[in-house]
């Protein structure tokens, strides 16, 4: 990598370092999801669907997934500011390779995201939280927070480079939103009645992250929603890196 | 006189069937001030894009210092410098910051770059500027910096899409002297368009004019002025006005 594009990630990071409300509102929607859920319905963790590990093991995952959710705009809105100013066209006339313009505020997204996955961790094992398979569950758990944040915050760079409006990146975060809901954020399987509901969420990509997370934490779930997941989000954050690298090509300058 | 610029038969169609470019073919010597003059919508800022690499040629080819930008676009971005007609700054980092940072991200070291940063500051007069946000400078001053970015690098080729918009008198003259002495001492050769023609005929020592996407005349100021009145001494503009009016009147 040439310093042009070690600069520019440098300045991506900073750039989010400077303006963070982006992630910090990621943050502060998880640890609300994370504090209101398991005070309000935490004592439902007692019932034998949830198993030993409680109802904190099973809503923290809902926790990582808003948090990437909250802060997926940020590199939307950083290319966004530098279009508007005009600062994005002398970035593009300098030697650095044209990619990592688009590539450096996401690399920034995502390391924002592991960061606050790390603190929501921490502040999960002083609640309690288990990890049923100690470093390998916290190395998994933020292994698919990156995969999940890549996922979202390239079709949001993609989408706001296509639109030109930074509104258009917080689109991805809306499009999601309802995914949340199809799915065993709340209740375990044996718990819910609706069978639509069950079948759709068999088809919900949230399902298997969800999922995955509670194998690595409460060990409730079985090993093969976590290779799974792998699979599915590898997949999703490799398209998203090829949209938004896609879109970069279609920038007017 | 080597060519720094060359190009053959350029075209370029927008979508929607504008011809904006109708086979360009022009060549502009190492060390030549070139001022590329035309009415608005003629095709002067779709050239210098291309040239630049902002956008895509359809057909033709055209050279920079020599080399193909299609197959060495890292080598040409080093080699030119860009002003195009709005300022491209950091609204949020200082003059001296963003000057600094262009440099770094043109290869050179730290002290390099601030050494660079300085030279620059005292050549465009923006030294009590130094600390400031892009955003709060005045717009002459934005100009200035602006101008100065395209130059950190010390490029050999200097594009300048209408630099001068939005400069006082003052202003205009600290910046071409800058250019001018760039261009003398340095050799650097510049690309100019503008539609100030009283400074194309002051400091540009050839043109060419460029009309609905085709190149009308290409040579000395002098020479264009003769051309167009052979009998009289008449000012670039008055000769530029005389030769579109003409154009009009054959159209008509």
């Amino acid at each position: 990598m040439n310093t042009a594009s070690k600069l520019l990630i440098v300045r991506g990071i900073t750039k989010l370092a400077k303006q963070p409300s982006s992630p910090l509102m990621g943050f502060g929607m998880s640890l609300f999801f994370l504090l209101v859920y398991n005070a309000g319905i935490g004592g439902i963790g007692s019932l034998d669907a949830f198993g030993e590990a409680g109802y904190l093991a099973f809503i923290f995952p809902i926790t990582i997934i808003s948090l990437a959710m909250g802060s997926s705009a940020g590199a939307g809105q950083t290319l966004n500011a530098d279009m508007q100013s005009g600062y994005f066209k002398r970035l593009y006339l300098s030697p650095a390779p044209r990619w990592i313009l688009v590539v450096a505020p996401m690399l920034a997204d995502i390391l924002s995201s592991f960061l606050f996955t790390g603190i929501l961790l921490a502040i999960g094992a002083i609640f309690g939280m288990p990890f049923q398979y100690g470093a390998w569950s916290v190395l998994g758990v933020l292994l698919l927070s990156i995969l999940w944040s890549v996922t979202l915050c390239g079709f949001s760079a993609g989408i706001m480079l296509r639109t030109g409006q930074h509104q258009t990146a917080a689109i991805v975060t809306n499009a999601v939103f309802p995914l949340l809901f199809l799915s065993t954020t709340f209740l375990p399987r044996e718990l819910i009645d609706a069978k639509w509901l069950l079948t759709v969420s068999w088809g919900n990509p949230v399902t298997y992250i969800l999922e995955a997370n509670r194998y690595l934490l409460g060990g409730t779930s079985p090993a093969a929603f976590l290779w799974i997941a792998f699979l599915i989000f590898t997949l999703t954050s490799a398209i998203s890196i090829a949209y938004a690298l896609g879109s970069a090509k279609k920038i007017k300058v | 006189m080597s060519a720094e610029i060359q190009i053959k038969n350029l075209r370029k169609t927008y979508p929607g069937g504008v011809e904006a470019l109708k086979g360009i073919d022009l060549e502009i010597g190492t060390g030549q001030l070139f001022a590329l003059l035309g009415p608005n919508g003629a095709g002067k800022s779709t050239l210098i894009k291309i040239m630049t690499t902002l956008t895509r040629k359809d057909s033709g080819d055209f050279y920079i210092g020599g080399l193909n930008p299609e197959t060495r676009f890292s080598e040409v971005q080093k080699h030119i410098g860009v002003a195009s007609q709005e300022n491209e700054l950091d609204p949020g980092e200082t003059v001296g910051h963003l000057l600094q940072f262009q440099g770094r991200l043109f290869g050179m070291t730290k002290k390099q770059a601030k050494g660079r940063a300085e030279e620059l500051i005292r050549l465009f007069q923006l030294d009590s500027e130094r600390n400031k946000k892009a955003s709060v400078l005045s717009g002459g001053n934005k100009r200035r910096l602006h101008c100065a970015l395209a130059l950190v690098h010390k490029p050999a080729i200097l594009f300048l899409d209408e630099p001068t918009v939005g400069m006082d008198p003052l202003a205009r003259l600290s910046f071409w002297n800058a250019i001018t002495a760039l261009n003398g001492s340095d050799k650097v050769t510049v690309l100019l368009t503008t539609q100030y023609l009283e400074e194309a005929e002051k400091y540009a020592s050839s043109m060419a004019l460029i009309i609905d996407g085709e190149i009308h005349f290409s040579g000395t100021v002098t020479e264009f002025k003769k051309r167009v009145h052979p009998d009289e001494n008449l000012s670039l503009e008055e000769s530029y006005l005389a030769y579109i009016s003409s154009l009009k009147t054959t159209e008509n």
